[in-house]
């Protein structure tokens, strides 16, 4: 299989890691090799935050710039701030309102590179089911529904289980199938 | 019965030490290896060892600990950051005259860029210096090969080796193969021999030939050692350029090359750089008219490699000499090094139009702040309320960021809120200038590096209050037990060192406990003490600020919820957001006033004392 590079951003304490966790996992399923690389220390106190995760036989733990195929992002500044990192072609899902996202500044450069991008209100969907902390969730339920080449939403639906802690399961399955709803409509 | 699992970098550090049979484990947290330990003890209690670990007071205590245990012949580990290894550094100089008995492995997590660290130092030099072997992998899984190899060693040779994984191992997420692990059931034996163990200089001299000769025998094993220490040169075949990489940059560049299909560049993999495998890097600089060095964080190998003009580095301009080789800046430098020989260039930039792009959003950078709820803001809040004026001396942990709040005026090493405030007393008393220094100090920290400062400027009569942000957990590096708390690394309970009792014992006469909390009861204290500090009769004032982290102990810290909301009395002086910065205020264009994001708020109601109009009331 051809090496993919996702890259995962937001804010420390948005539960980043947790995103970056359950694809691994998921794609251990699979039976594909992953190598992740994860920020940890200061920047967690509420900083920007980055995620890399790389699927297939590499060395290093990093994407390079212009060699991500997925770009997820918890918050819609920090999905700007790592543009540069989407190959042509890539696909960007952020944590933002479908209506204003994504600014006119970037447009023309996301078209010229056939970056297809799409937002959903990640963090209302997960207030609204009273967990506001929980839109790493939502956006990846929402992930789930566009990507099944990579992962179903079923085999995502599987890592959350394997990873998260009982006491949060049910909330967390919520969140997930919620962003997912909103993808499929 | 083995079986996948995805590990971390340190956990697969964590993996290849109790692997390699260690017994004993001592650590003092530090990004990037704080998840060490914790991996080790998760491990030995899914596996059911009886490996001894310890969070010790800071990082030479944990490594003197280390050392008496591979003295009695066990296998022993000791985990810290780069900057950890200062701390260490009188002791691991002189363990290497010593040498062992059994194994003891040193792992020192480097943080090239830095992320979380005062320097980029690079631990290789450290280990030139100290003249130990060094170990350098490229990813978890050779971290965890490398854990054990380095416990061999350490014990064949009877030497300390040094693992040095850098962040972007430490914070890797791999999957490894793993299976059931067994105890080391070797016994404690101690053989007194005084001219070693307690060696006066003359006998020192011999120690050093000694450690020269298992150096040189070191040296002629990693020539050999092709499981890290390997090249793709083809037999008889002359190359323009080849690469000599270690480490991380390693991992980088072979991805690079693979995916560019650059059969024309070989690489000459060094795993060991110290002591450096010099007929192996010869045999590779004969095949190559130039080659070119990329190694993490400092000029190491590149120094050792002798033909001077076929090297291509840090010293030729070639390669940045600050931050972190990452892909992007890997695959600029080498590409402009082909075109710089007349080599064919990599196909396609490294995405400059996108990096201008984002460059003219001029997009907010999110700083770091303290957490929606931290008794530590609050504690600044105070301080700078009581003591304006004041030259604030602080130091490392989650508190540093009380730098947002104009709390922080430096930030040296660990320990130096108190030296140098000290210091600073007695540059300003000589003058005959009374100036105010209030120092802030985690509890952490406190029993890290504290004690001997507090004794000196104690003895030593400067004047100045030290403020002991007392938060019950060692916190930035992700929340590990203090002495103060007495839990131990495995969970089980030890005896609590009572901070009051410490400070009172290195000779300080005021010490008081407050609630940071309560804004006024801590102005109205720091007050108290500025008093007793500029008495005739006074001293050094200590208060203890304690009150456990929000982030730690989320009921015990917020124990009454306070639903706070913004009335229309905000006249959008900010004063709240500038001085008190918690993440949860926020200015609310369409409101025209500040509001407060419920997402984030932790309704610790602290924000209800501090806004000067009284806008911020209980909802
Ligand atoms: S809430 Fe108070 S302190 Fe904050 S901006 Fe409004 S008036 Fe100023
Ligand atoms: S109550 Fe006030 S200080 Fe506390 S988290 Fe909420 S907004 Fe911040």
């Amino acid at each position: 299989m051809q090496t993919v590079n996702i890259v995962l951003s937001g804010l420390g304490g948005q539960g980043i890691l947790f995103m970056t966790k359950v694809l691994a996992q998921a794609a251990l399923n699979k039976g594909l090799k992953t190598m992740g690389a994860e920020t940890h220390g200061m920047a967690q106190r509420g900083g920007s935050v980055i995620s890399h995760l790389r699927l297939g036989e590499v060395e290093g733990s990093l994407v390079r710039t212009g060699s991500a195929h997925f770009l997820l992002a918890l918050e819609e500044n920090e999905a700007y701030r790592n543009i540069p990192f989407l190959a042509k072609g890539g696909r960007l899902y952020a944590n933002a309102s479908p209506k204003s996202f994504a600014r006119q500044e970037v447009k023309p450069y996301l078209d010229k590179m056939e970056i297809v991008y799409r937002a959903v209100p990640a963090e209302k969907i997960a207030a609204g089911l009273g967990t506001p902390m929980s839109s790493n969730l939502a956006l990846l339920g929402f992930f789930s529904a566009f990507e099944k080449d990579l992962v179903t939403h079923k085999e995502l639906r599987n890592a959350i289980d394997q990873v998260t802690p009982s006491r949060f399961k049910k909330i967390n399955f919520k969140v997930f199938d919620a962003g997912f709803e909103m993808g499929t409509q | 019965m083995m079986r996948e699992e995805i590990f971390l970098g340190n956990g697969a550090v964590a993996l290849g030490l109790l692997e390699s049979g260690s017994q004993v484990v001592t650590s003092y947290p530090g990004t990037p290896s704080s998840e060490i330990l914790p991996e080790v003890v998760r491990l030995i209690k899914s596996e059911g060892l009886n490996t001894y670990v310890e969070w010790s007071t800071n990082e030479k205590v944990a490594l003197d600990n280390a050392f008496a245990a591979a003295v009695s012949g066990k296998r022993a580990a000791c985990c810290m950051k780069q900057v950890g290894l200062n701390v260490a550094a009188d002791s691991l100089m002189s363990a290497a005259y010593l040498g062992t008995v059994g194994g003891l492995v040193i792992v020192s997590c480097d943080d090239p860029g830095p992320h979380s660290s005062q320097t980029e130092q690079d631990t290789r030099l450290m280990a030139r210096l100290a003249k130990v072997p060094v170990l350098d992998p490229s990813n978890p899984k050779e971290a965890r090969e490398m854990a054990r190899l380095a416990m061999e060693l350490s014990e064949e040779f009877r030497i300390p080796v040094i693992l040095r994984p850098a962040i972007r191992v430490c914070h890797a997420r791999q999957a490894l193969s793993w299976g059931p692990l067994k105890n080391n059931t070797k016994k404690a034996s101690f053989e007194k021999d005084p001219g070693r163990w307690a060696a006066t200089p003359r006998f020192r001299f011999i120690l050093h030939g000694e450690l020269n000769e298992k150096l040189k025998k070191i040296a002629r094993r990693f020539e050999g050692l092709t499981a890290h220490n390997f090249h793709d040169l083809e037999p008889g075949k002359k190359y323009p350029l080849g690469i000599i990489a270690g480490g991380v940059p390693y991992s980088v560049i072979r991805d690079i090359l693979l995916e560019k299909d650059r059969k024309d560049i070989p690489v000459l993999k060094i795993g060991t750089p110290y002591p450096f495998p010099e007929a192996l890097a010869d045999t590779f600089m004969s095949a190559c008219e130039k080659v070119l060095v990329l190694e993490e964080t400092d000029t190491v190998m590149e120094y050792f490699l002798r033909d001077r003009q076929k090297v291509l580095g840090r010293l030729s301009g070639h390669v940045p000499s600050e931050g972190e080789l990452v892909p992007q800046i890997v695959y600029s430098l080498v590409d402009k090094v082909l075109k710089d020989l007349g080599l064919i260039p990599f196909k396609g930039d490294g995405n400059q139009d996108a990096l201008d792009l984002v460059a003219s959003l001029d997009l907010p950078v999110r700083r770091p702040t303290l957490c929606a709820g931290c008794p530590h803001r609050a504690s600044f809040f105070a301080i700078r309320k009581a003591r304006p004026k004041a030259i604030f001396t602080s130091d490392i942990g989650c508190y540093t960021l009380g730098l947002n709040l104009g709390g922080v005026d430096t930030c040296l090493d660990m320990g130096a809120a108190i030296t140098m405030a000290s210091g600073f007393y007695h540059s300003f008393d000589q003058d005959q200038v009374a100036q105010p220094i209030v120092a802030t100090i985690g509890d952490s920290t406190f029993f890290h590096s504290g004690t001997a400062g507090l004794l000196n400027a104690v003895y030593n009569d400067a004047r100045f209050i030290l403020v002991i942000l007392d938060n019950e957990i060692t916190a930035m590096t992700g929340m590990q037990p203090t002495p103060g708390l007495g839990i131990r690394a495995d969970g089980s309970k030890g005896k609590a060192i009572s901070l009051e009792r410490v400070v009172a014992g290195c000779g300080v006469d005021f010490v008081e406990v407050v609630d940071p909390y309560d804004i006024k009861a801590m102005t109205k204290l720091l007050k108290k003490a500025t008093e007793y500090v500029n008495s005739s009769t006074g001293g050094i004032a200590v208060i203890i600020a304690r009150h456990p982290c929000v982030i730690a102990y989320p009921k015990e810290a917020i124990t009454e919820r306070k639903s706070v909301m913004v009335t229309d009395d905000c006249t959008e002086c900010s004063f709240c957001l500038e001085r008190f910065e918690c993440p949860a205020l926020y200015h609310d264009e369409e409101l025209g006033r500040t509001n407060i994001n419920h997402s984030l708020c932790t309704q610790c109601g602290v924000c209800l004392q501090i806004c000067p109009k009284g806008a911020i009331v209980e909802a």
